[in-house]
């Protein structure tokens, strides 16, 4: 029928114009920048080079502050599990009204702007802030102080502004699991640890698996966070990336785009070794 | 049991006061009286929201800002309702690598998609605010897309049929039997599709220009560039309030349910 083939090529046309144009396409010049010579007054040079990509690699300072960025990755992963995953547990075992009041207590905070939630931190670390205020009053100490800038910071502000995609995640997923599973073990004798730790725990794992994932790809690109929060002094390598761009060198800022991508990649790699959400299956 | 019930419900206090705690402190201190962060404020009182208005630049950030998640809401809506309608009828590869990547900027750092937009519109001498549109439709389409997605798998394609053997053409049987139907995906889809732009940043970090600044931007440049925060606070808020209204909007019409089941 051409009328069907001709809907359905109107159905086509826009979704693959605007990711071809907007998406793909762009994102395929930011890897071809990341090989051209950095220019002074045009975008880049087109002289094609590996030195984008190998000054970072040979250079100590990137070392540093792929190590940190890796180790405030790791820190804010190992958190989000061990504070989403009672948090999901109990969600998933509240009856339905509980459930969804709890769930939309999750949500309303992702709605709202990042710089928002960092603010509130600002707020409460900085400075002029609330700890340091209470800590005047109480007389704890004689002077301001900031408990900002620093790998603390940093970490508590992301590890709360993305807590709860982990747990939203992670109820979904243990919603799905069939009690009939825990009543069967608990039944051959299992106590409630162990069926947790034998039953729960694993089939969850794709829930696990794919809110880590999240939570590592909104961790590595979370500039506006790092950079209220780490200031001048605590960077990540998301912020070189936009330094680059504020000094305008472009090739640079692209390699380091691509770097960070792959450093992104890598961290799922092991999530998916150590979580193994592959060993479930069959379900749905 | 119930050192292990103590324990979980310590836990969940603990996250849910470590995720809240930040915004309503904002909340509270934009409602300050005093001029300092100070915690609790020495008073109430809406100059800061006064101030706000008066402040040329952020008032117009958000009047952007709402007007830019008005339009990226109704334009991703819109392809992601095509996207969904060829996804779910013509299976096969095309259809699943356009599903792929209608959902790949949820995860990709939306940062790097900014910087690649930004060589792109140099290039090719995009206008600032057209460019800022494109790229929140962009990332809004995932929400959008998977909204509609979700009511759409659930729709009897029978209503359809029937309404095309009753003589109707395939766009009246849409909009006549299809749409009204799958209608509060479509919905849900856009509201998600607004917040998600009313409170991008990443993206439109590399994007705004002078004169074109989003709330989330001007918010950011003035904690970075500038001293009086409390104009920020009140800012804050009603970026919050903003949110707050449609989603209470969004009870109404679609139920919380819907909101919540992603």
């Amino acid at each position: 029928m051409p009328s069907l083939r001709l809907s359905s090529l109107a159905l086509l046309a826009p979704p693959v114009l605007l990711l071809g144009v907007f998406f793909v396409m762009p994102l395929c010049y930011l890897l071809f920048v990341s090989f051209m010579t950095n220019s002074m007054g045009d975008l880049y040079e087109t002289v094609p080079t590996l030195a984008n990509y190998t000054e970072i690699v040979s250079d100590p300072f990137y070392h540093l502050i792929i190590e940190r960025t890796l180790l405030s990755t790791a820190v804010i992963l190992i958190a989000c599990f061990l504070i989403g995953y009672p948090v999901a547990l109990y969600a998933s075992r509240l009856e339905a009204r509980g459930r969804l009041l709890l769930l939309m207590a999750l949500m309303v905070p992702l709605m709202v702007s990042n710089v928002v939630r960092a603010y509130g931190w600002v707020a409460i670390l900085g400075r002029q802030g609330v700890v340091s205020g209470t800590l005047n009053t109480v007389g704890l100490v004689d002077r301001p102080m900031s408990f900002l800038y620093d790998f603390q910071a940093v970490t508590l502000g992301l590890l709360t502004i993305l807590l709860p995609f982990m747990v939203i995640t992670l109820t979904n997923s243990l919603m799905t699991i069939d009690e009939r599973y825990r009543e069967a073990a608990e039944a051959l004798g299992a106590g409630p640890w162990r069926t947790f730790l034998r039953v729960t725990l694993p089939m969850s794992s794709p829930g696990i698996a794919s809110g880590l994932m999240l939570v590592t790809f909104l961790t590595l690109s979370a500039y506006v966070t790092v950079a209220l929060l780490g200031g001048p002094r605590y960077k990540l390598l998301v912020s070189f990336v936009f330094d680059s761009v504020s000094s305008f060198r472009w090739p640079r800022a692209a390699a380091l785009s691509f770097v960070l991508l792959i450093l992104a990649l890598v961290v799922a790699a092991v999530i998916q070794i150590i979580v193994r959400p592959g060993r479930v299956k069959g379900r749905g | 049991m119930t050192f292990g019930g103590v324990l979980l419900r310590a836990i969940v206090v603990i996250a849910m006061g470590l995720i809240l705690g930040p915004i309503v402190i904002v909340l509270v201190l934009s409602f300050s009286s005093g001029n300092s962060l100070s915690f609790p404020p020495p008073g109430l009182s809406l100059q800061w929201f006064v101030e706000f208005f008066h402040a040329g630049q952020m008032r117009d950030a958000f009047l952007l800002s709402i007007g830019l998640a008005f339009a990226a809401a109704c334009g991703s809506t819109l392809v992601g309702l095509l996207t969904a309608l060829y996804t779910t009828r013509r299976r096969g590869i095309l259809g699943s690598v356009l599903q792929t990547l209608a959902m790949a900027p949820l995860v990709f750092p939306a940062l790097i998609l900014g910087l690649a937009l930004l060589l792109l519109y140099r290039t090719i001498n995009m206008p600032v605010l057209p460019g800022l549109f494109v790229a929140h439709v962009v990332v809004c389409l995932p929400y959008a897309f998977r909204a509609v997605l979700t009511s759409l798998q659930s729709f009897d394609t029978r209503y359809e049929e029937a309404a095309h053997s009753l003589g109707a053409g395939p766009v009246r049987a849409f909009m006549r039997v299809t749409l009204p139907i799958i209608w509060p995906g479509v919905l849900s889809g856009w509201l998600f599709a607004f917040v998600v732009s009313f409170g991008e940043l990443n993206t439109a970090l590399f994007l705004t220009g002078p004169g074109v600044t989003t709330l989330p931007i001007e918010i950011f440049s003035y904690l970075q560039f500038q001293g009086n925060q409390l104009v920020v606070a009140a800012a804050s808020a009603l970026q919050v309030g903003v949110i707050l209204l449609l989603l209470l909007a969004a009870e109404r019409v679609i139920g919380a349910r819907r909101i919540v089941s992603r």
